[in-house]
């Protein structure tokens, strides 16, 4: 398999890689457009051409995985080769599988996010409903007992009532994850905090959930409360969550 | 279009015989529309998937792209300036520079 096919079938995979294509060399055996895969253990798929060459390869390849940072490196002398980090997209759990779930899920599939729809009403939570994603009817407690959690899962909360927020968010709060957020009135979503904090969830935890949900941009309807949800995961993904409530601070959203 | 995208189609157009360029951001100075990693693929038609920025410096990559397809056959490194004057005609005034890869894919 050439290293272009050996890259789609990794992300296919969602194995996390770094594609190393030599951009300048000075040396007249190493060909610009070179390229060697190299993974998050340091094992190396293909060769950039020479043996040193590989093995300085494989050691500035661990250290960019680390900062996750696309970049042109100096392998040697007069070599420089663009590392693209490629990690497993980001996935995006949706609770609750009502009308707003539907444009949403469009929007985040068109933005690259994998998703994963759940509700505990079959009916909802209907692949016909929402193409192209994981659909699952279950038990909100019990799916998201079983579900992987990582640095690249985004969660939005937007169950039919606050007893079943209150179920997400008690069984996802502990878990590592790069977004929360919570859909609700102020009030809603207050009751919610209160409830999570009887059952003696830190404050420090609870300021980590974005509600109420989405950017401020005076969303009325389904489809443009989805687009502020999405815009904030645009957000939260590029420039980071502090950007996120920063743009919240602003018109003075700050629970 | 996201990585997995135009991986993918890159893997697709392969299957099918077409001859390609994929231009990739391995470098930018100063304002840029896109950030290192943005990636486009030419086909030897002038097909274009993804996008390296728009407008900025896009006819620049695809005269690239089609002089590495069609002629030379090797990759190039080209630098795109994004420093143009405000009130240039259809200056690109972004205020960075940036340095596209841009490489023929051959079947």
């Amino acid at each position: 398999m050439d290293i272009m096919a050996r890259a789609a079938d990794l992300m296919e995979k969602e194995i996390p890689f770094c594609l190393a294509t030599v951009v300048v060399s000075a040396l007249p055996e190493i060909q610009p457009g070179r390229k060697a895969i190299v993974l998050e253990d340091g094992s190396l798929e293909g060769s950039l051409g020479t043996e040193s060459l590989d093995i300085k390869l494989s050691g500035l390849a661990l250290k960019a995985f680390k900062n996750k940072k696309r970049q042109l490196v100096e392998i040697d002398d007069g070599v420089q080769a663009f590392f693209d980090i490629l990690t497993s997209d980001a996935r995006l759990v949706v609770c609750g599988a009502g009308h707003i779930a539907v444009p949403l899920v469009r929007f985040a599939r068109s933005i690259g996010f994998r998703v994963i729809v759940l509700d505990d009403r079959a009916d909802f939570a209907n692949p016909l409903r929402f193409p192209d994603c994981e659909v699952i009817a279950e038990d909100f407690t019990l799916a998201l007992r079983e579900m992987a959690f990582g640095p690249s899962t985004y969660v939005v909360v937007i169950t039919r009532g606050h007893v079943h927020d209150v179920d997400c968010l008690t069984e996802i709060l502990g878990k590592k994850m790069a977004y929360v957020g919570l859909i609700g009135s102020r009030r809603r979503v207050r009751i919610v905090l209160e409830i999570l904090e009887k059952q003696g969830f830190s404050r420090k935890h609870l300021k980590k959930v974005f509600t109420p949900i989405g950017l401020p941009i005076g969303a009325e309807s389904p489809e443009e409360i989805a687009l502020s949800i999405v815009s904030e995961l645009v957000c939260v993904r590029r420039k980071g969550p502090a950007q996120a409530k920063t743009l919240r601070a602003a018109v003075g959203i700050d629970l | 279009m996201n990585d997995k995208e135009i991986y993918q189609k890159l893997a697709e157009l392969k299957d099918q015989g077409i001859a390609v360029c994929l231009a990739t951001i391995v470098d930018t100075v100063g304002s840029t529309p896109r950030e290192a990693g943005a990636k486009m693929i030419i086909c030897a038609d002038g097909t274009l998937y993804g996008s390296v920025g728009g407008g900025c410096g896009e006819s620049e990559v695809r005269s690239s792209a089609l002089r590495s397809i069609l002629t030379t056959r090797k990759p190039e490194l080209i630098e795109i300036n994004l420093t143009d004057d405000i009130g240039t005609r259809e200056g690109d005034v972004c205020g960075g520079t940036m340095q596209i890869f841009v490489e023929p894919l051959m079947s």
